[in-house]
């Protein structure tokens, strides 16, 4: 992986690591924002300005991919470099938590 | 319909002030309608609300303007125009669960930050150094005191711009 996307995306911000983890499934933007508000009852809303800036970034980076576009929505899927930075991702946020629980 | 125009200038760092600027003049009954010529604020009357007023900076959306105002109008914020680089955006407080802004991590905030870097203090400074500073340096032979003057003056104003720039910067990034 390159020194670029790991310098940027390990760790990544929260924004980030919920638009990765929600496009496993081909969604758009605002479909994002719904699912993430869901997913943690409502306690963290993605802004519309931090959301696109993101999503054009991370599909420069290759991280994500342009599917199609519906209704003046563009739907992104995760690519493999994509999934893979998540993967790093999820097995550091694993251990923080594992070693929180063992001290504490 | 009572209309009234202001005469405001915010220099682009001040995106803030400007948003509070337009903030207080709709909880005042003056509903923004658009900013035209140079920094000329058109207002007309209205009931007295509070509105919370956004601006964003990405030439991208501007290039890709549908999906992009899409993407704010989905989540409840309406597009109102361009002007010089950025982008207007208005949503009333009552209809916000908790306080709400377009940008939600500062990792965003700085990143518009840097989006007007490139777009407009870079060409700042090349023209800074390819123009200005020359001709104050050329000017300095003393044969014309009203072109060291000029050049003088815009040399400072450049400095200030620079500076500004660079504090706003650093408290943003400090905030983190």
């Amino acid at each position: 992986m390159d020194q670029h996307i790991k310098k940027v995306y390990v760790p990544m911000t929260e924004t980030a690591f919920y638009i990765l983890l929600c496009l496993r499934k081909p969604n758009h933007g605002y479909g994002i924002v719904q699912k993430v508000e869901k997913l943690t009852d409502g306690i963290i809303r993605l802004a519309p300005g931090t959301m696109y800036g993101s999503l054009s970034k991370m599909e420069k980076d290759g991280l994500i991919k342009f599917v199609r576009e519906e209704d003046k929505r563009k739907i992104y899927i995760i690519t493999d470099l994509g999934s893979e930075v998540l993967e790093i991702e999820r097995r550091r946020i694993e251990r923080l938590y594992r070693i929180a629980q063992e001290e504490i | 319909m009572q209309t009234k125009k202001a005469l405001k200038f915010f220099s682009i760092f001040e995106y803030e002030k400007e948003q509070d600027y337009l903030r207080n003049m709709h909880k005042s009954g003056w509903k923004f309608v658009c900013i035209s010529g140079f920094c000329v604020y058109h207002f007309e009357k209205c009931e007295p609300e509070d509105v919370i007023y956004q601006l964003d900076y990405n030439q991208e959306g501007i290039a890709h303007k549908d999906e992009y105002i899409k993407m704010f109008e989905d989540c409840g914020w309406e597009y109102l125009q361009d002007y010089v680089g950025y982008s207007y955006f208005r949503k009333p407080a009552a209809q916000m669960a908790g306080s709400e802004e377009i940008f939600c991590d500062d990792d965003s905030r700085r990143q518009m930050m840097s989006r007007v870097f490139k777009g407009r203090i870079l060409p700042a400074f090349a023209i800074f150094f390819c123009v200005i500073i020359p001709n104050f340096l050329m000017s300095m032979d003393g044969q014309n005191y009203a072109a060291t003057a000029i050049f003088g003056l815009l040399t400072g104003i450049y400095l200030g711009c620079f500076g500004l720039f660079a504090y706003k910067y650093m408290s943003l990034k400090k905030r983190r």
